[in-house]
């Protein structure tokens, strides 16, 4: 069996992690595979290899989802760094709170916050997106969730950025957010229920660990999951929908005519711009794909977003289409890791974008902000130079 | 074909019953009760793409 091209490219070089797209396509023109040997990285980057290995816990495994030994070991135990059965259990734990069904007593509460905040912001002329609404929505729904308050609350952004970025291989920007991480996971093993509002989410989960539903100690550990793997990527999502709609003013148009298309828009915001760059796992053994072979032990890294673009499975790939409605789009992952928090994530985003038809006529955004980050692909400061209320 | 739910892995996303409607449906306590669980033809291409759909992958086709 063949070893893979390779290709010189570091997939964490700063032009990369701002405009991927180039890189994406021509490393899966290159191939399903390509090794990457200044990460020491085996990169998949078509749609059908990533789906594939994402169903495939047995030859993938997720024991080294980040790029560096220190984040894969503080990340033991925890459903997102474990493989079947252990992460069976682990995963009904997480999940139970954020399945659809648990979450549908929230819808109301979540709408009328979005609608509330687009509103006042539609009726303000022009407005910073990022700021006001792709970090405050999703960094209030969280809170009020879990039941965070006071001095957690105002540190969830950079929490969560942090809990992202040292998932990186051992770059500065790792190294810089280790300590910032540091502190979420001090809080996170301290936290007792009484730190969290009374009749939330949170406390029901130490509840859950009283009662003896779950092992003692996990509570901790969920909590950090929601928040490390929750507010980074929705943020990011959120503000690349109003970025998107302000590139494409006929695409918003179609939605405003049609809110039915909703989550077909979101899906398509998902595919077009994957929030999270890159993932890791473990070959378990020789894998071989399409000739070539993947060496036992090799770390992996999974490109949601060239998958997302792979014009082998989507006509047209690179065209933002609200109509297309993918609802096989890579960006939550896929199989027994598959997003845990996507019934959230769409509750949110869904009711930002309903929010945003209703009561946005047009939107003018100005040139987007872009700061490089190892794992989250997200604006950093966006514009709204004009806004005219519906 | 039968269509094969693994019911601990179901989340109740229901993208399966948006593929297929005539097939399965979310019941009020929003558990997945698949309706026709024997499937060929038509049927069998709707279930297709509910197994396809789901983001868990807790749907399967069995002989
Ligand atoms: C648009 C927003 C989001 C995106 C793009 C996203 C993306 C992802 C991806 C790609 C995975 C798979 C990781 C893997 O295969 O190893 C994942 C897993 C996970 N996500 Fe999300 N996520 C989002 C929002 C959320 C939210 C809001 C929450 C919770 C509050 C959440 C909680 C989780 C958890 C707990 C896992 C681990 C599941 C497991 O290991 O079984 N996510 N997410
Ligand atoms: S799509 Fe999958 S998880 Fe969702 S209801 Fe259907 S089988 Fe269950």
């Amino acid at each position: 069996m063949a070893v893979p091209t390779e290709s010189d490219i570091d997939i964490w070089d700063d032009n990369i992690l701002v405009d991927p797209y180039p890189t994406y396509a021509a490393l899966r023109e290159q191939a399903d595979v390509v090794y990457l040997p200044k990460n020491d990285l085996y990169v998949l980057t078509r749609y059908d290899i990533i789906r594939d290995a994402l169903g495939d816990p047995e030859s993938f495994s997720s024991t080294s989802i980040g790029f560096n030994p220190m984040v894969n070991e503080a990340l033991q135990g925890t459903s997102l760094a474990s493989d079947p059965p252990v992460h069976t259990q682990l995963r009904a734990t997480l999940s139970e709170n954020l399945t659809p069904r648990a979450l549908r007593g929230l819808k109301v509460v979540i709408d009328e916050k979005a609608d509330k905040r687009v509103a006042e912001l539609a009726a303000s002329g022009s407005f910073e997106a990022i700021d006001s609404l792709a970090r405050a929505f999703p960094i209030e729904i969280v809170a009020d969730l879990i039941g965070f308050q006071g001095h957690v609350k105002d540190n969830m952004l950079r929490w969560g950025q942090a809990a992202m970025q040292v998932l990186g291989p051992l770059n500065q920007r790792t190294q810089e957010n280790f300590p910032i991480a540091g502190e979420l996971y001090g809080w996170c093993s301290s936290v007792t229920a009484e730190d969290l509002t009374p009749g939330s989410i949170g406390r029901g989960i130490f509840d859950a660990e009283t009662r003896g539903d779950i092992p003692q100690g996990t509570a901790g550990h969920i909590i950090h999951q929601y928040l490390g793997a929750g507010v980074d990527t929705t943020i990011a999502s959120i503000g690349n929908i109003i970025a998107l709609f302000g590139h494409h003013p006929e695409q918003f148009k179609l939605v405003r005519e049609n809110p039915a298309l909703v989550p077909a828009a979101f899906a398509e915001v998902l595919r077009y711009w994957a929030p999270i760059h890159v993932w890791g796992r473990k070959a378990t053994r020789d894998v071989e794909i399409d000739g070539v072979t993947i060496p036992a032990g090799a770390q992996v890294g999974i490109l949601f977003g060239a998958g997302n673009r792979d014009p082998r499975h989507y006509e047209n790939p690179d065209t933002f289409d609200v109509l297309r409605n993918p609802v096989d789009h890579l960006a939550f992952g896929y199989g027994p890791h598959g997003c845990a928090g996507q019934g959230l994530a769409k509750l949110e985003a869904h009711a930002i974008i309903e929010a945003l038809a209703r009561r946005v006529e047009s939107l003018t955004i100005s040139d987007e902000v872009r700061v490089p980050s190892n794992m989250t692909r997200s604006f950093d400061e966006l514009q709204v130079v004009k806004v005219v209320a519906a | 074909m039968r269509i094969e739910l693994d019911r601990p892995r179901c989340e109740g996303h229901g993208l399966c019953e948006e593929a297929a409607p005539k097939l399965m449906h979310l019941d009020d306590d929003g558990e997945l009760v698949i309706d026709v669980p024997e499937v060929d033809g038509l049927n069998l291409v709707a279930a297709e793409a509910a197994v396809r759909v789901c983001p868990v992958a807790a749907l399967r086709l069995a002989a």
